[in-house]
């Protein structure tokens, strides 16, 4: 009986994770088992019959021929990269002034900063549109880089991860003639590189994934980042949708993300973004 | 905050020998800040008082644009969905994401390291990407599940394609795709649970739901007080789920807010009109927002 029960004890939360896991990967799964169908005979949804109907490219072919794929690739790297570095550079530089200065009205200004995240971003959108035409950003990546160069959240939570950071290294930098500028950039910045890597991985994420203001900002289909461009190929290729070169294109845009994920997954990703946001 | 005589050590951070320098470091969040969401949020406010199509004269209305956001069937339908998404994200992710939470914490389960990170997949997807694959897993003729719905001898259901079902897969998506992050949040916090609670809850016999709803929820009340605010400021600004998989649609079954204030500015060019229903949805945040920001004061007191 004692031994029995010891046995559902461990097969009980091992039952529950596998289900759980197989609901995750199963949309995914999808994605592989129809992007390489040849189109011709209509798609299949049965295992067997999907194995016996072959493989082909043919789709990922496709894929370009509808949309710049390869430009809207490259729109797409530059905007989740240079995003990212910049964000990471001015919302830990910001952090470090919360976290280790005083001055007047700094918890007045913090306070500020606390209170604009929790404005939607998305009623203002019309009057953002109308800023951006004004200075000429619509059709240009500077409309998605430049606004969130410095975020709220980013630079909560580096304020959070550089306040543990000893403050001993940092007076002594200043006695040893340090300035301000290289302090940051040579003593700060290196001791946080953990802060760095998570808060960038929520950020490349964050930008490669965004959909509704690249929608909005670029319009151009030469200007528009993967998400958009991928979003519009169930309506380009005719009438009914061609499934397997939609899933084709899906692959294409999200499968560097999850491999890098899963490659960097030693370096325990998912730990640093659980840390992260603890504050 | 004067510091002169304070003793040496770890007290005496930031001493006042550049002012300038502090102000410098913050001024680019200030300066955005300004730009893009303070000056737009004024003018969004003002122009909800106008009619305008974004390219012609304004014309001042007054309180019209409110009375109208009112009486209008449209928006209070998306109003209704979008409190339907609200409360489905609320009712599923919350618990999903403790129990996922705690199973990924169990050393009873093998292989712990390879379910988080297929656990995290779905994050990592888009939403947009995402969006599109529920929509083919889920259409009426083709799709995966109404092939699983025949199989079990079941009549296909047309998912997408009708008024009573089309909220359904929208909130599936969201909930599939939305759980991991929160996941993470409450992960990390069980871990720092103490763990001596939990071995002398042993050493008394509780068993695994007593050690749950006696030590770690209560342990971890303040992350899901924090879960649960930011879940449903987020979860009110929907967009991306219902624009992929429904359009809105079939009539304005599953149009969200966020995706009716979008199709008014943009694709009907009632810029004016548009601002309202933004500020509509800004109201019935307001409540909860304050509650977000009196959670985060606390949190970063402690």
């Amino acid at each position: 009986m004692e031994r029995r029960k010891k046995w559902a004890a461990q097969l009980v939360p091992n039952l529950c994770m596998v289900f759980f896991s197989v609901i995750a990967l199963f949309p995914l799964c999808w994605v592989f088992l129809t992007a390489f169908q040849p189109t011709d005979q209509g798609v299949s949804f049965v295992l067997p019959d999907i194995l016996a109907k072959g493989f082909t490219l043919r789709n990922f072919e496709r894929v370009s021929e509808l949309i710049p794929l390869w430009q809207n690739f490259w729109n797409s790297v530059v905007v989740s990269v240079v995003g990212t570095v910049l964000t990471l550079f001015f919302c830990a530089l910001a952090g470090y002034a919360f976290a280790k200065f005083q001055f007047p009205g700094r918890d007045m200004l913090f306070l500020l900063l606390l209170f604009t995240m929790v404005i939607p971003q998305e009623v203002c959108i019309v009057p953002l549109f109308v800023v951006m035409r004004r200075l000429g950003w619509i059709d240009s990546m500077l409309s998605l880089i430049i606004p969130r160069a410095a975020t709220a959240v980013g630079i909560f939570y580096m304020r959070q991860y550089i306040s543990q950071y000893p403050t001993e290294i940092i007076e002594q930098a200043r006695i040893d003639g340090c300035r301000e500028f290289s302090i940051f950039c040579r003593i700060v910045a290196p001791g946080i590189t953990p802060a760095l890597a998570s808060w960038g991985a929520i950020s490349l994420i964050a930008r490669w994934n965004d959909f509704m203001l690249p929608m909005i900002f670029l319009r151009d289909p030469q200007k528009q980042t993967l998400m958009v461009a991928i979003s519009q190929l169930p309506v380009s290729d005719g009438l009914s949708t061609p499934w397997p070169v939609v899933m084709a294109g899906i692959a294409i845009a999200t499968v560097p993300l999850l491999a890098a994920f899963v490659v960097l997954q030693r370096y325990d990703i998912a730990d640093l973004m659980a840390g992260s946001t603890k504050g | 905050m004067k510091q002169n005589c304070a003793p040496p050590g770890p007290a005496r951070k930031g001493r006042r020998r550049n002012l300038a320098y502090p102000y410098l470091f913050i001024a680019p969040f200030y300066l955005l800040f300004l730009i893009f969401q303070l000056y737009p949020m004024i003018w969004s406010l003002v122009l909800s008082f106008y009619k305008w199509n974004g390219i012609g004269p304004q014309t001042f209305v007054g309180l019209k644009n409110y009375q109208r956001v009112l009486t209008d069937q449209m928006f209070w339908d998306s109003m209704v969905n979008t409190m339907w998404y609200l409360a489905a994200n609320l009712i599923f992710i919350l618990p999903l994401s403790v129990l996922l939470g705690q199973l990924l914490c169990t050393r009873a389960v093998k292989g712990r390291k390879l379910h988080k990170t297929v656990q995290i997949l779905p994050y990592i997807t888009s939403t947009a990407a995402a969006g599109l694959i529920f929509s083919m897993l889920f259409d009426t003729n083709i799709g995966v599940v109404n092939g699983m719905l025949s199989s079990l001898g079941l009549e296909p259901l047309p998912w997408l394609t009708s008024m009573e079902l089309s909220k359904v897969p929208v909130m599936i998506l969201s909930i599939w795709r939305n759980t991991p992050w929160y996941m993470l949040i409450v992960m990390s916090a069980i871990l720092s649970v103490d763990a001596n609670l939990y071995e002398a809850a042993v050493m008394d016999g509780a068993n695994a739901l007593q050690r749950m709803v006696n030590i770690t929820l209560p342990s971890i009340r303040s992350v899901l007080l924090f879960s649960l605010i930011n879940l449903t400021i987020d979860s009110a600004r929907i967009f991306t789920e219902p624009y992929i998989l429904t359009k809105g649609g079939p009539g304005s079954s599953s149009l969200s807010v966020v995706q009716y204030l979008y199709t008014t500015a943009f694709d009907s060019f009632q810029l004016g009109y548009a601002s309202t229903i933004g500020y509509m949805l800004t109201l019935v945040l307001l409540v909860v927002s304050v509650g977000y920001f009196i959670s985060l004061r606390r949190q970063s007191e402690e």
